[in-house]
């Protein structure tokens, strides 16, 4: 008998791993990444609650890494009701979002809002969050409070919506409520991605080749979630 | 030059209700027809430039005899006075000084034109109860036109009894007259007859003895007339038209058969220009914003409920706090659309007044609404699933976001069909919701090249020769791209750009200059866009 099935026999003893597990865990947003949905407990970007993302450089496909799931809610808004759906706010952008790269990457740009907000980012986040008015919200930030981090954190839990907060590698070190921390590296092979801490999930590090624009899929795109029409024969 | 009146006038030139019978059928049909469709009330203001005035009359110590001068001519011409003053001899156009020689106590007040707009604005308002076709004959006379509304009211008599009553206890007095074209019935309020025509045939008859000054027309034509012995409209109406047309305006000649009826005559609508307006004083004085805003909410659902029994929104409101001493403070609130919901802007006042500097304690509210704007009507879906789908709540989060951060710090995006990468997109500051307008989508010359997602605003020089530097050595992967565009707008470019990377993993999109620009040399490295 292994230590494993020791453990799982005893009744007060339970893992973090189980807890809220897949099964629990409400469906993520695919990634467009098979490694790394296989790492995420819902299978792909949580849908409630904050993600950060952490790193200190720019460039290294840090927005690469979630084009797949950004276009994949703009074309879910397609293939919805008419041209319909949210918004993708970007609050704090560190340079200006290209357009065109944005377009060629499946992004409908007229559906996208820029917030420049110098000193209250993290106040523009929240609104945008609060508002009921956008599918993603991007924010780059480096809240020192807690409390900001709880807010966005219930905000973000609230909202359906995905909440990417980006913050400097440093942030690691302290405590956050998030739901999913990743931690960005570039190196030789491409972009290094290590789950930091994921609810319902496990730690761990997962190797994505290089993420230039225009991505690839390393899978053809899943099937955006649709609703079945009502009264489909 | 002859005397016109001498002449023997040929029938054919005569008006034709003067000569009914006449008139060839055709013309005394259309005649009829244009009578028994309208009817129009004219109100002449006779004394618009006093009236303007009662207030600051109320205000004099003692009740003194008043005369109303203008500026325009230095003050010193009498332009009205009062019954006292008339009484002394006090004439309008007469010089002040020549006034108080006759009247001693006599006060000169300036003439207001602002009120005196107002009080005729007022009656124009009066007018909309009555009828929806109120037209303006400025500076002291609003038309009515009341074919449609005598059934309603009673008939002509009790129409004209409600509408004096109405202006008498606004304190503003007028004559009216009812005749079945606008300039009739103007010429007899300015006349002071007060007649009642209900058939276009009557006109002629009764419009003859009315003195040529009623028309308005200019000091010369007036003059010129007065020579050739015409003295009153009568005598204008007898003369022949070949000869008036040739010897005066053609318009006046125009303005007498409208007021016959021969000509049509189409007037333009007066609408109101309704604005909500509404104040609060606050006793005792407030200080801190919080108990402020509670006290200024009240005032935010009158306008509401203004707004609603109108079916109309506002886009921009103005809170206006006054101080005891302190210039009055202004905010001013603007929506991307039109709204109508006390929540929403309260939303909104609530985020601007969290911020606003008060200089003193606040002893009054007042709340203005910009023009009222059609509220635009959106179907709800019955089975919404989610607010995000309506795409209502996008309005509100920009308004939001731009009340505390100014209106250039959000904006959306749109692609330009261009070549040059920093003009390929551009900011979009003005709202309109993309589901109701599809902006065409542009052909992008640039499919199926690599573009960064990131653009830096300027390009940055970088260092190196042959090879750029920036933190570190840079390995150009691709490239180069080929962009020489843009020489009819003067800021055209000629670049080859690179995607490099750099050593610590970034992908960089660089150009290097091919040309000698902005102090530059050519063949300097740039870096203008990141990967991301």
């Amino acid at each position: 008998m292994s230590l494993d099935d020791l453990l799982r026999q005893h009744p007060t003893l339970w893992r973090a791993q189980e807890q809220g597990g897949p099964t629990v865990a409400p469906p993520g947003l695919p990634t467009g990444f098979a490694a790394l949905d296989r790492c995420l407990p819902g299978g792909g970007w949580p849908q409630q609650g904050l993600i950060e993302i952490l790193t200190d450089r720019h460039g290294i496909g840090e927005l690469s890494l979630l084009m797949p799931a950004l276009a994949m809610l703009c074309r879910s808004n397609e293939d919805g009701r008419g041209s319909s759906g949210g918004w993708l706010t970007w609050v704090a952008p560190p340079y200006q979002p290209y357009a065109p790269a944005l377009a060629a990457s499946g992004i409908d740009v007229q559906r996208v809002l820029v917030v420049r907000a110098a000193a209250p980012a993290e106040w523009a986040m929240e609104q945008a969050l609060r508002s009921e008015a956008c599918s993603a919200v991007l924010g780059w930030a480096n809240p020192r409070e807690m409390t900001m981090l709880r807010r966005l954190q219930l905000a973000a839990e609230q909202s359906r919506c995905l909440a990417v907060l980006f913050r400097p590698v440093q942030a690691g070190q302290q405590p956050s409520p998030a739901v999913l921390r990743i931690e960005l590296q570039a190196s030789r092979e491409g972009l290094q991605v290590r789950v930091v801490k994921s609810r319902g999930g496990r730690p761990a590090c997962v190797q994505l080749g290089h993420l230039g624009a225009p991505w690839q899929f390393q899978q053809p795109l899943p099937q955006s979630p649709r609703q079945p029409a009502p009264f489909a024969h | 030059m002859a005397p016109l009146t001498r002449r023997r006038v040929p029938p054919e030139f005569r008006l034709p209700s003067d000569a009914d019978a006449t008139a060839p059928p055709s013309v005394r049909r259309t005649l009829a027809a244009a009578a028994s469709r309208e009817l129009w009330l004219a109100v002449h203001l006779p004394c618009v430039v006093l009236e303007s005035l009662q207030t600051a009359i109320a205000l004099l110590p003692g009740r003194p005899p008043v005369a109303v001068v203008d500026l325009e001519r230095d003050g010193k011409v009498v332009c009205a006075c009062d019954a006292v003053a008339a009484a002394a001899g006090v004439t309008p156009g007469m010089a002040l000084a020549s006034a108080r020689a006759l009247l001693p106590e006599l006060q000169g007040l300036p003439r207001d034109l602002q009120r005196e707009r107002t009080l005729f604005e007022t009656v124009a308002q009066l007018g909309i109860r009555f009828t929806p076709r109120v037209s303006l004959e400025p500076p002291d006379a609003v038309l009515l036109e009341v074919r449609g509304s005598l059934r309603l009211f009673g008939g002509a008599r009790a129409l004209c009894e409600r509408v004096r009553e109405h202006m008498q206890s606004a304190g503003i007095t007028g004559h009216l007259a009812l005749t079945p074209t606008p300039l009739a019935s103007l010429w007899f309020a300015r006349a002071g007859q007060e007649v009642a025509l209900r058939r276009a045939d009557e006109l002629v008859g009764r419009l003859a003895p009315l003195p040529l000054a009623v028309m308005r027309w200019p000091e010369r034509s007036v003059h010129t007339l007065l020579t050739m012995g015409v003295r009153n409209l009568g005598d204008c109406l007898r003369l022949p038209r070949d000869g008036f047309a040739r010897r005066f305006d053609p318009r006046l000649l125009a303005m007498l058969d409208r007021a016959t009826g021969r000509l049509p005559d189409p007037r333009a609508a007066f609408r109101a220009r309704e604005r909500f307006s509404a104040q609060r004083d606050l006793e005792p004085e407030l200080a801190d914003t919080q108990r402020l805003e509670a006290a200024s909410l009240p005032l935010l659902d009158e306008l509401c409920v203004f707004l609603r029994q109108r079916g109309r929104g506002v886009q921009s409101i103005e809170w206006r706090f006054v101080h005891r001493e302190a210039p009055v403070t202004r905010l001013r609130l603007r929506f991307v659309e039109p709204v109508g919901e006390a929540r929403r802007i309260a939303h909104l006042f609530h985020e601007r007044l969290a911020r606003l500097e008060l200089s003193e304690p606040v002893r009054a509210v007042r709340l203005a609404s910009g023009p009222l704007v059609e509220l635009p009507v959106a179907s709800t879906e019955l089975f919404i699933s989610d607010r995000r789908e309506s795409g209502a709540a996008v309005p509100q989060l920009v308004e939001r976001l731009r009340a505390r951060l100014g209106a250039e710090a959000v904006h959306g995006l749109c692609l330009v069909p261009e070549h040059r990468p920093e003009s390929a997109w551009q900011a979009r500051y003005r709202w309109s919701d993309p589901s109701v307008v599809a902006l065409p989508k542009p052909t992008d010359p640039t499919t199926g090249t690599l573009r960064p997602l990131w653009l830096l605003a300027e390009p940055q020089p970088l260092a190196g020769d042959d090879q750029p530097r920036c933190q570190g050595a840079l390995e150009l992967e691709e490239g180069p791209e080929r962009i020489e565009s843009g020489w009819w707008d003067g800021k055209d470019i000629a670049r080859d750009y690179y995607i490099a990377r750099n050593a610590s993993g970034a992908r960089l999109w660089v150009f290097r200059e091919r040309r000698r620009r902005n102090g530059h040399a050519a063949g300097g490295w740039f870096l203008h866009g990141v990967f991301g």
